[in-house]
């Protein structure tokens, strides 16, 4: 019932969109990291204003829908660029602008979010005296972070980054909406021909579920390493 | 840029976006509905000693986890009907909104399942053999003192479960259902794609409201049901 040819042949056409997906995931980290870090940061520390901002911002990120914000962005982005470019007297034709970059914004938006809250809660285990314990011993504020909380930090977020990264990986499927050819959309131009859409969706939940694997297992190893040196205290 | 964004547009979508949040209400609805009842019985075989019946659990949430929601709803979508039909079963004419509460069924059990496996294992057996110990059977037991002890510690999960189902429910509009995200497409559609912005602002209010209401709901329910916890402070 299945066509097995092109089952195996569209396996390896919604492979080559796994590097995209990667790549968008990758760079949305990257980005989302630091700036998720210090919106947890000031939400902990209370910073006035911002404290606000950043409150609304997240609960905004996470009560919308993934799909939405994508159209969101899809849609504000390059009207705000026109009008840019235009005062400024730009030629560049947005229209012409890969869609990679809006995948950019999307996704590194929405994970600053995410992973803002992971940091929060995070940095919320590890308790007020190992930071003044640093102090104490001479260490300035960056320092005892960088050395002392942040890595007992990470230890407690890394089972949520991993979900995050996932989360994320999968979120990129929704780059379709963007026309971004990424695994779910070539896999799907190519069942379009002949209808083979159930070959072409196997093959899409293959390659999904084959990247997922290999990050979780690789966060797995990751957390195993970093438990070796947290001491247990009976 | 008044030409392109008029904030009189996000202001009208809204009232004609509502009606169709009982759409999205129903489907939600049913696939927790649905979705707890499998969730339940994977948990039960994740619990349970049985060796293949936890292998297989633990394979379908792996599998589920890993799988967007938008490709386990075009799986389901066509994945169904072409299984049926080697059977000889013709599932062309079924409702697209059975093949959504179908696939986010799955989708809810394999989060349900986790939600409900740790809840139970946070319970402490001690509780179960005091009850059993005072002469409660073991439904009594499980009944009466874990399942609610359980249950509050489920509760944070499990109304996150359902505001992450309620935000990915958005994507069946890509196999037609109109539900709310349906309608907005429908309307940007009949403007021949102008004010686009505006009517995805109007549907993102009100997904950002009913993700805090029910996000209040459920800190609530929580305080209420924790009253009678006691924690035991250790000196």
């Amino acid at each position: 019932m299945l066509n097995y040819k092109f089952l195996v042949d569209t396996f390896f056409v919604a492979l080559s969109g796994a590097p995209t997906a990667i790549l968008i995931t990758i760079v949305s980290l990257l980005i989302a990291t630091p700036l998720g870090f210090l919106f947890a940061l000031v939400r902990i520390n209370e910073v006035k204003i911002l404290k606000r901002f950043v409150q609304v911002y997240i609960s905004f990120v996470r009560g919308t829908p993934m799909i939405v914000q994508i159209f969101i962005i899809y849609n504000s982005v390059p009207l705000i660029l026109a009008t840019i470019f235009t005062k400024l007297d730009i030629k560049i034709n947005i229209y012409d602008v890969n869609p990679i970059w809006y995948a950019f914004i999307v996704f590194s938006l929405n994970t600053i979010a995410i992973l803002s809250e992971v940091f929060r809660s995070a940095l919320g285990t590890v308790s007020k005296g190992q930071l003044e314990a640093a102090q104490s011993v001479g260490l300035t504020n960056v320092q005892a972070y960088a050395k002392i909380i942040i890595p007992q930090a990470l230890v407690v977020a890394l089972p949520n980054i991993c979900t995050a990264t996932t989360n994320l990986i999968k979120g990129t499927s929704l780059g379709y909406a963007m026309s971004l050819k990424e695994i779910n959309l070539r896999a799907k131009v190519a069942a379009n021909v002949g209808y083979n859409y159930v070959e072409a969706y196997i093959d899409i939940f293959l390659v999904y579920l084959i990247i997922c694997s290999i990050v979780e297992y690789g966060f797995k190893l990751y957390e195993k390493r970093l438990r070796t040196y947290k001491v247990v205290s009976a | 840029m008044d030409k392109y964004f008029n904030s009189v547009y996000i202001t009208n979508s809204i009232p004609k976006l509502l009606p169709y949040l009982i759409v999205t209400f129903m489907v939600v609805g049913l696939s927790v509905l649905f979705g707890t009842l499998l969730g339940f019985i994977l948990a039960v075989a994740k619990i349970r000693k049985g060796k293949i019946a936890k292998k297989i659990a633990n394979g379908y949430t792996t599998a589920l986890r890993c799988t967007p929601s938008i490709v386990l709803l075009f799986l389901t979508y066509y994945g169904i009907p072409a299984v049926a039909k080697v059977f000889g079963i013709d599932l062309d004419h079924v409702d697209k909104t059975v093949f959504v509460i179908i696939a986010f069924s799955l989708m809810f059990a394999a989060a349900m399942c986790e939600v409900i496996r740790t809840a139970y294992e946070s319970v402490d057996k001690g509780q179960f053999e005091a009850a059993i110990s005072v002469g409660l059977s073991d439904i009594q037991a499980y009944v009466t003192i874990v399942l609610p002890q359980a249950f509050v510690v489920a509760l944070p999960n499990i109304g996150n479960s359902l505001l992450a189902l309620i935000k990915e429910g958005a994507l069946a509009y890509t196999i037609g259902l109109i539900d709310i995200m349906g309608k907005a497409n429908l309307i940007i559609a009949a403007n021949m794609n102008a004010h686009a912005l505006e009517i995805y602002i109007g549907l993102s209010i009100i997904y950002w409201v009913v993700s805090i209401v029910i996000e209040q709901l459920f800190l609530k329910l929580e305080k209420v049901l924790s009253k009678g916890k006691q924690v035991i402070k250790i000196t």
